[in-house]
């Protein structure tokens, strides 16, 4: 087998054994065996069977969409931006479009017109890009500068936080909980429609941003470089914010903001496999949903009964990586 | 199209890239970058262009590849005009080796390289055979097929420009424009470049070479192209553009014009040594 087939196959059994292990695991005592019998086809309890299949697969199931669409986005944003530190949270993007749903949530529109979720925040991840690619652009002299745009991201998102928890308490002054759930991200909303809506949506952009691997490439050599190699470096960039926005805005309407991701796992591959992107994107959708698999078993039973939002777990991993790419960026 | 690359040919060998009348103004700008500049980069030629820092070379080079849009004036390549080419098919007839790059992440030298058959591959396209020949043949051709698997950046300098211009040989266009190559190398190195070019003009690849030096302009052009702020002071064979009388108020510093000693095919051509603004 080609060494591309093989490290594909190696990481999508990494994603197996991930879900394996997130599904057998929970607060309930549901277990592995219950998980082998339902596999087996045994009639296994009623009980055990329902957790399983309504609650803990969809959970799964969201948790490698979401996983493998972060994960993807950050491979973008970090090609298009030529910034190994670019990243949805990292960049604001993902509090962008908490907060366009959000603002479908507050308008009460989203309980009948659940598509609406994802749209407001499309247009809300689009607005934030905007905004912190704005300010990077005013506050840097001549070429983009990769700290200031680094800087307008964090500030953006903090901006947008506020925002979330302002929205959420005027309507209602016991919403802290679900203010927790916008900025820290949560899957435990999971649900077999809310899964296939969110597929739905994250195909084509992801297939999208696939088929572009070459022109990323390029991208990173400089624009002018891809546009004398002869990528229509215009056309490729619209294509690619406007699908890495799509993705980020399906993911963090289905499951909330969370962070770090897009940067953990592209950095992680390509430490192991370099950086080419028709490698590194389809890995990174893999080990991205294997990764976010994991973070949400460690989110439900780190302190259980109690489950820590997702994003906490995310960020205890992301913020030392963040670190480590920062020191080593600034030496060099 | 043939699959090597090269398009159906205009007379002599493969296309004419031609500027004519070009003018561009920087966003912003008081004085045009490029004003009234035409240039013809000719199959089998090596066109140098020369001046001081800030006459507009880098523009030019810019210009010429579609990167800049002149605000007039035209840029031809094969007898058609460069916005009627798509990006790839522009990309499969001109290639542009810049000053300089950099990249986030480390690549590897023949992931560089295969960079080069971009305009040849269709989206989902696999590399075949006769792209993995291109690759390999640009890279023995500048002598890095050993470096294949190193990383760039662990490359020398003159290492890495080898390895840049084997990219610009894998699109296997038949014009090439190159922005200062021998910037940072030593004089061996500079002297190999040039010896490489002049092999590719031989073979009837069309140059242009944006190069701060003159002397090596001398012996290896054909023509020189002289350029001040943005305005083409003087064009022609290195021996009329090269005298004291059209550089000196180029430069704006004292020089003589003298001839190289040899031995070799260089004994005659015109070099140029600047003096000391003290000297008599």
């Amino acid at each position: 087998m080609s060494p591309y087939g093989y490290r594909m196959g190696l990481l999508a059994a990494g994603v197996v054994a991930a879900a394996a292990l997130s599904v057998s695991v929970g607060a309930s005592t549901v277990g592995p065996t219950d998980l082998v019998e339902l596999l087996l086809g045994h009639g296994a309890d009623p009980v055990a069977e329902a957790i399983l299949l309504q609650l803990r697969l969809p959970r799964a199931v969201l948790a490698v969409l979401v996983g493998g669409a972060l994960a993807l986005s950050g491979c973008a944003f970090q090609a298009l931006l030529r910034n190994p530190l670019a990243e949805p949270y990292v960049l604001g993007i993902s509090s962008g479009a908490a907060v366009g749903a959000v603002g479908v949530v507050v308008s009460g529109l989203a309980v009948a017109l659940p598509w609406l979720l994802p749209l407001g925040a499309f247009a809300g991840a689009l607005g934030a890009m905007a905004l912190v690619l704005q300010i990077a652009r005013s506050a840097s002299r001549g070429r983009l500068d990769t700290r200031v745009l680094i800087l307008s991201g964090v500030i953006v998102g903090a901006f947008f936080n506020a925002v979330i928890l302002l929205l959420l308490l005027m309507v209602d002054a016991e919403s802290f909980r679900s203010a927790v759930f916008w900025m820290m991200g949560n899957l435990g909303t999971a649900g077999w429609g809310s899964n296939a809506l969110l597929a739905a949506l994250l195909l084509p952009a992801v297939l999208v941003l696939v088929s572009l691997a070459r022109p990323f490439n390029l991208l990173l050599r400089g624009e002018e470089v891809a546009h004398h190699l002869g990528a229509s470096v215009a056309r490729v960039r619209l294509v690619a914010y406007l699908a890495g926005s799509l993705i980020v805005a399906a993911a963090v309407a289905a499951a909330g903001v969370i962070g770090f991701v897009g940067l953990i796992v592209p950095h992680a591959v390509r430490l192991a496999w370099g950086s080419d992107h028709r490698f590194l994107m389809p890995a990174s959708v893999l080990a991205g949903a294997a990764f976010l698999l994991l973070a949400d078993t460690a989110a439900r039973v780190v302190v259980a009964p109690v489950e820590l939002p997702t994003g906490v777990v995310t960020a205890v991993v992301g913020v030392p990586c963040f670190a480590a790419l920062l020191i080593r960026g600034g030496r060099r | 199209m043939s699959r090597s690359g090269r398009p159906a040919d205009d007379g002599g060998g493969g296309p004419t890239l031609s500027g004519r009348g070009l003018t561009y103004r920087h966003p912003r700008a008081e004085r045009p970058a490029l004003l009234e500049v035409s240039v013809e980069v000719s199959p089998g030629r090596l066109l140098a262009v020369a001046g001081p820092n800030g006459a507009g070379k880098t523009t030019l080079i810019r210009t010429l590849a579609g990167l800049l849009h002149p605000e007039s004036g035209e840029v031809r390549l094969g007898g058609v005009g460069l916005g009627g080419l798509g990006d790839r098919d522009r990309a499969r007839m001109l290639a542009v080796v810049p000053q300089s790059e950099a990249s986030p992440f480390p690549v590897r030298v023949e992931e560089m390289v295969e960079m080069g058959r971009y305009p040849h591959l269709r989206p989902w396209e696999r590399a075949g055979r006769g792209d993995r020949a291109a690759v390999e043949g640009a890279m023995r051709r500048c002598h890095v097929w050993e470096l294949a698997g190193r990383e760039l950046g662990g490359l020398s300098g003159g290492e890495a420009q080898r390895v840049r211009i084997a990219r610009a040989l894998a699109q296997e266009a038949p014009v090439i424009l190159l922005d200062e190559p021998t910037a940072g190398l030593d004089l061996r190195y500079a002297m190999e470049l040039f010896r490489l070019l002049a092999e590719l003009r031989g073979d009837g690849l069309a140059l242009l070479v944006v190069t701060h030096d003159l002397n090596l302009a001398a012996r290896f052009a054909d023509r020189i192209l002289l350029l001040d702020r943005g305005v083409a002071k003087a064009q022609g064979r290195p021996t009329e553009v090269l005298s004291e009388a059209t550089l000196e108020p180029v430069y704006e510093w004292p020089l003589r014009v003298t001839r190289h000693l040899g031995p070799g095919v260089d004994a005659g051509a015109p070099q140029v040594v600047p003096l000391r603004r003290d000297d008599p």
